[in-house]
C-alpha cells in the first residue's frame, strides 16, 4: 500500500500537477488505508478547551509529539470525569486528516484517567469542586430531630435497603410512620430521578410533615452506587429543607451524598439507629422523671410542712393572747408606776404643807401666850400697845392671855 | 386546671419532653415555692401521662409517597 502511494505520482507524468485538494485527498485516504479504524493511545492533555457547541479540543502530547484532538459533544457527555490540562489519559479513537487545516488529528470517542479509574477522579473531581463552594461545611448541617414521627425513606422498591431501614426504625421506635418513595437508585438517570424526589418531598412538605428523609440503597460496586456521586443528587440534598440523612452501601463506601447529608449512616440498617431514638430508653427516660418529680416533690413538701412546724411551734402560735396578755401587763407595770410616782408626788406636797403649817403656827404671836406671855391692847382702838406713850391714865385696856381669855383693866398710874 | 390539660395534650412529643426536663430541673434544685412546686409536680405528672399516651399508639405504618 505504501508502495503504491509513493509510487503513484512518480507513475504519473511529470506534468501532472495536484491541487491542494488532490494531494490532501490523497493523504486521507493513505492514512485511513494504513492506520486501524480505531487506535488507543495514552497522552497527557494540554490546550484543553470546550467550544461553544459543546466539542471540545485539545492536544495529547508525550516528551517529544503532540496530537491535536477532537472530542464531540456526543461523547464528552458520557464522561464522568472533566478532562483537565496536564491530566495523563488513555483515549480511543481514529486518526483523520482535516483539509481545512491541512492537518491530521484524533477524534476521540471515549478516554479515561491513566492509573486511576475514570469513576475515582470524577469522585474526587467533584468532592473538590463542592467541599471549595462549602457544601460540606458543618454549619450547613441541620440538626436530626430527637423524636421524628413521621420519616421519608427515598429508596428502591426492589432493594434490600427498604426493608433494612425499615426494620430498624421500627424495632426501635415503632411509633413512627414511615412515607416511602421509590426511585431507581443505579442506571442511567437514577441521579435525577433521586433529586426530583427529595425535590419533590421538600415541595410537599406542608402536607406530608415528614421530621426527616433517609436516602439511601444497599451495597454495591462504586458504578452501583455512582448515582449517589452524581452533582445533582448532592446538590438536592444540600438543598432539602427537610434533614437528610444518608445511607449508601457498606460501612467502606464513602458517597458525595455522604458529604453533603446532615448525617451519614454506614449502613441502610445504621440509618434507622440514627434517625430514631429507642423506645426503650425514652421510656426510661420517664420513668425517671416521675421518680425524680415524685422523691423531689414530695421532700420538698416534707421540707415546707417542716418549716411550717417550726413556725406554728412558736409561743406566738401557741398563746395567741400571749401578745394582748404582754401588752396587758407592760401597760399595768405602767399604771403602777404612774401611780406610785403620784403618791410619791402627793406625799411631797403634803409633807411640804405641814412643815409650811408647823412653821405658820410657830409664827402665830398666839402661841407664846401658851408660854404665859400675854398681848396687851387698846380697849378703844384695839392696838397692841407697843410704847407707854400709846396709853394714858384712865385708859381701858385688854390683856389676851392663852386660850382666848382676856382681862380687863383701867390704868391707874404709869 | 382542665386549662392545663388541654395546653398538655396539644404539645408535640418533643416539646412536652422539653418542657417535663425543664420541670424536672425545677423541682431537683428546689429553686421554687410550695406553690408552684405543687402546680409543677402536677404539671409534671400530666406530661408523663401524655408523652406514654404517645408512645402507646404504635402502628408501624407505611405509607408510600412517590408521584407516578
Amino acid at each position: 500500500m505504501e508502495q503504491s502511494l509513493f509510487d503513484k505520482p512518480n507513475s504519473n507524468k511529470k506534468t501532472d500537477i495536484l491541487t491542494i485538494s488532490q494531494i490532501t485527498f490523497i493523504i486521507k485516504t493513505a492514512l485511513e488505508n494504513t492506520l486501524p479504524g480505531k487506535i488507543t493511545i495514552t497522552g497527557q492533555i494540554s490546550g484543553f478547551k470546550q467550544h461553544s457547541s459543546g466539542h471540545c479540543y485539545f492536544d495529547l502530547k508525550d516528551a517529544n509529539a503532540v496530537l491535536p484532538c477532537v472530542m464531540w459533544k456526543s461523547d464528552f457527555a458520557k464522561l464522568k470525569f472533566k478532562p483537565e490540562n496536564g491530566l495523563a489519559i488513555v483515549s480511543t479513537g481514529h486518526i483523520d486528516v482535516y483539509p481545512p487545516q491541512g492537518k491530521y488529528q484524533f477524534y476521540a470517542d471515549s478516554m479515561s484517567p491513566a492509573g486511576v479509574g475514570a469513576l475515582q477522579l470524577a469522585f474526587e473531581q467533584l468532592k473538590n469542586k463542592l467541599a471549595a463552594e462549602g457544601l460540606f461545611d458543618d454549619e450547613h448541617k441541620k440538626p436530626l430531630p430527637d423524636y421524628p414521627f413521621r420519616i421519608g425513606i427515598l429508596t428502591s422498591k426492589s432493594g434490600a435497603a427498604l426493608h433494612d431501614i425499615t426494620d430498624s426504625i421500627f424495632n426501635r421506635w415503632p411509633v413512627a410512620e414511615l412515607f416511602f418513595y421509590d426511585v431507581p437508585v443505579q442506571g442511567d438517570g437514577a441521579a435525577e430521578k433521586i433529586a426530583a424526589a427529595i425535590k419533590d418531598v421538600n415541595k410537599r412538605n406542608s402536607k406530608l410533615n415528614l421530621d426527616v428523609i433517609i436516602v439511601g440503597r444497599g451495597g454495591g460496586s462504586m458504578e452501583d452506587l455512582w448515582a449517589f456521586n452524581e452533582e445533582a443528587v448532592a446538590r438536592a440534598i444540600f438543598n432539602s429543607k427537610i434533614p437528610v440523612i444518608s445511607a449508601v452501601g457498606h460501612e467502606v463506601d464513602f458517597t458525595i451524598a455522604d458529604f453533603v447529608a446532615d448525617a451519614r449512616a454506614s449502613t441502610p440498617t445504621k440509618a434507622g439507629v440514627i434517625a430514631v431514638p429507642d423506645i426503650k430508653e425514652v421510656l426510661a427516660a420517664l420513668e425517671s422523671a416521675d421518680r425524680r418529680i415524685k422523691t423531689n416533690a414530695i421532700s420538698l413538701f416534707e421540707l415546707c410542712g417542716q418549716r411550717l412546724k417550726t413556725i406554728l411551734a412558736a409561743a406566738m402560735f401557741r398563746n395567741p393572747l400571749l401578745i394582748v396578755q404582754n401588752r396587758e401587763q407592760l401597760l399595768d407595770g405602767i399604771e403602777n408606776n404612774l401611780a406610785q410616782k403620784a403618791d410619791r408626788f402627793f406625799a411631797g406636797i403634803k409633807l411640804r404643807i405641814e412643815t409650811l403649817g408647823a412653821k405658820l403656827t410657830a409664827c402665830n404671836p398666839k402661841s407664846v401666850l401658851n408660854r404665859g406671855y400675854s398681848i396687851t391692847k387698846n380697849a378703844a382702838t384695839g392696838e397692841i400697845i407697843k410704847n407707854i406713850e400709846e396709853i394714858n391714865i384712865n385708859d381701858t385696856i385688854i390683856t389676851e392671855l392663852k386660850d382666848e381669855k382676856r382681862i380687863e383693866s383701867r390704868i391707874t398710874g404709869k | 386546671m382542665a386549662e392545663k390539660d388541654i395546653d398538655i395534650n396539644g404539645l408535640s412529643f418533643e416539646q412536652a419532653i422539653k418542657k417535663l426536663t425543664d420541670i424536672v430541673g425545677k423541682i431537683e434544685n428546689g429553686s421554687i415555692s410550695l406553690e408552684q412546686s405543687i402546680s409543677q409536680y402536677e404539671q409534671g405528672m400530666s406530661l408523663i401521662k401524655h408523652c406514654r399516651g404517645i408512645l402507646q399508639k404504635a402502628e408501624k405504618k407505611i405509607e408510600e409517597i412517590s408521584k407516578k
